[in-house]
């Protein structure tokens, strides 16, 4: 495996990656839906994919003392990896944010800079390893079509959380909406440390974010199993 | 002892089948596998190793199930499948690095010495060498993980003569100490006669025939007769070329020294194929 990692770093990885990383500087822009810079980095791991197939990586890969299965484990965790960096990357500008922005008034453009920002980041990824991976490895080389699936997914989620949070931020000073839209507004959408009741957003925040924990490593590991599946069928030609 | 054993290997494709395909490959010998281009050749090499998923059939290395012990097996062979054709704007440094991370066994003095006889320039980029060049990559990489086995697909193609006839030399000092082998398909057929101590002969997904390199060739005879012998000899004959003056042709030997009144040489490899492949059977001159 960490042959086949080192192989991912110094053949497979594209350039791109770092650029679309860097995009998390987006969640410096003031009123801005941050998950989209989540959505960049899923474009980044399409051209993981893409270049890969046009460099015949699966022909190499295949030649060398590995299973199909060992192979596509090893790039599942090179996704992984790279969406790790880009979470602890997120959670830094988070935390640059509180000294670099004005944190107080939240942000109108979608969810604060926050623990659920994470971990709506973490769903998306989850919802993108889901669909993207085994589309993949249905046919070992059609990533656009992958991609374009997995990418309806990402902007689907991204869609009702940011405008979840749009919503619940607009309404969350009149008494005669839900309370479900204050709850969300007090305790969800805002950065702990300046909600009301910190102690409360903490929890709250923290309950979501291992939520979103388990979903993506439930998505992912399921991901990679079908993908598995999905590739042993495949003849790589 | 047999180093490689397939044992009715099955793969359908529309409108092509590899059809129970066995053979066996002796420790310390090299085996032709031979055949006309969409014959099977590289379907079956591929098939042996899981790069295609066979239907059935079971290929056993050193007597392990080659499938279920995929790594370990991969290990103990070397393969090349043509030329070098992956990350063509990587230097082959970086290739190199990558791929001899993956092999325990890997003979850095021997890789190098390869480098310098192939004279292939680390610094180079994949992009950068000719199709022959490439192969010679390939080979040398295949070459320096000290593998039991080696499997090559069109290894000779693209290489001028000299160099097929020096990677001819290295094929034979491999199999030299009696405990490498090598499988090694190929349509130039003048490497085999040259080397190949045992021959496999593929036609559309089945196999024709597996044997000794002497047995094959002795097996046919070519003849050559009159205009006025074909039609008596013509069920005779595998396949036959008739010309202005009479025809030539190839039997089974068995059926060559029957016949009466046809001049009759030993078959070579190449005509053997060729008289084989004829579609019809025969091709005429006027035709």
């Amino acid at each position: 495996m960490k042959a086949l990692l080192n192989k991912e770093f110094k053949l497979c990885l594209h350039p791109t990656v770092f650029i679309y990383l860097g995009l998390v500087l987006m969640l410096l822009i003031p009123s801005y839906p941050y998950l989209v810079s989540c959505f960049f980095v899923c474009n980044a791991i399409f051209f993981i994919f893409q270049t890969s197939r046009e460099n015949g990586d699966a022909m190499y890969t295949a030649m060398l003392p590995v299973s199909k299965a060992q192979a596509v484990r090893a790039r599942v965790r090179f996704v992984v990896l790279i969406q790790a960096i880009d979470l602890l990357l997120m959670a830094g500008m988070c935390a640059f944010a509180l000294v670099a922005m004005d944190v107080e008034k939240g942000n109108a453009g979608g969810t604060d800079h926050s623990l659920s920002l994470l971990a709506f980041a973490l769903v998306l990824f989850a919802i993108f390893n889901l669909i993207f991976l085994p589309s993949y490895y249905k046919t070992g080389y059609k990533a656009g079509s992958a991609f374009l699936k997995g990418a309806i997914g990402v902007w689907i989620w991204l869609m009702l959380v940011e405008g979840l949070m749009i919503a619940s931020g607009a309404m969350a000073g009149n008494e005669s909406v839900p309370a479900f839209f204050r709850f969300i507004a007090e305790n969800i959408d805002r950065m702990p440390i300046k909600a009301q009741d910190p102690a409360k957003a903490w929890t709250v925040q923290g309950i979501l974010f291992g939520a979103a924990l388990l979903i993506y490593a439930v998505c992912t590991l399921l991901a990679a199993k079908i993908s598995v599946k999905r590739y042993e069928r495949v003849d790589v030609q | 002892m047999k180093i490689l054993e397939i044992k009715e290997l099955r793969k359908a494709y529309p409108g092509f089948l590899l059809d129970n395909v066995s053979f066996d490959v002796e420790e310390g010998s090299i085996m032709g596998f031979i055949g006309r281009n969409g014959a099977g050749k590289t379907t079956t090499i591929k098939s042996i190793l899981n790069l295609v998923h066979a239907d059935g059939g079971t290929v056993l290395f050193e007597g392990q199930d080659i499938w279920a012990n995929e790594t370990a097996c991969k290990k103990r062979i070397g393969l090349v499948l043509g030329e070098f054709n992956y990350y063509k704007r990587k230097k082959l440094k970086a290739i190199t690095a990558v791929t001899k991370a993956f092999y325990e066994e890997w003979d850095e003095d021997r890789y190098q010495k390869l480098l310098r006889r192939f004279s292939l320039d680390p610094e180079k980029k994949v992009s950068e060498l000719s199709q022959g060049m490439r192969v010679k990559f390939a080979l040398a990489l295949a070459l320096s993980h000290n593998a039991k086995l080696l499997i090559l697909d069109e290894p000779t193609s693209g290489l001028d003569p000299v160099s097929r006839d020096e990677l001819l030399d290295i094929f034979r000092d491999i199999i030299q100490d009696g405990e490498h082998s090598i499988l090694f398909s190929t349509h130039i057929i003048s490497d085999l006669e040259k080397c190949a101590d045992y021959i496999t002969y593929i036609k559309g997904g089945r196999i024709l025939a597996s044997t000794d390199a002497d047995s094959f060739k002795d097996a046919y005879r070519l003849v050559s007769g009159e205009a006025e012998q074909l039609e008596q000899y013509r069920p005779d004959m595998i396949g036959y070329r008739a010309h202005a003056f009479g025809f030539t042709g190839l039997m089974r030997r068995e059926d060559a020294e029957a016949a009466e009144g046809l001049k009759i040489a030993p078959a070579d490899m190449e005509s053997i194929m060729i008289y084989t492949e004829k579609e019809d059977g025969h091709e005429s001159a006027a035709e």
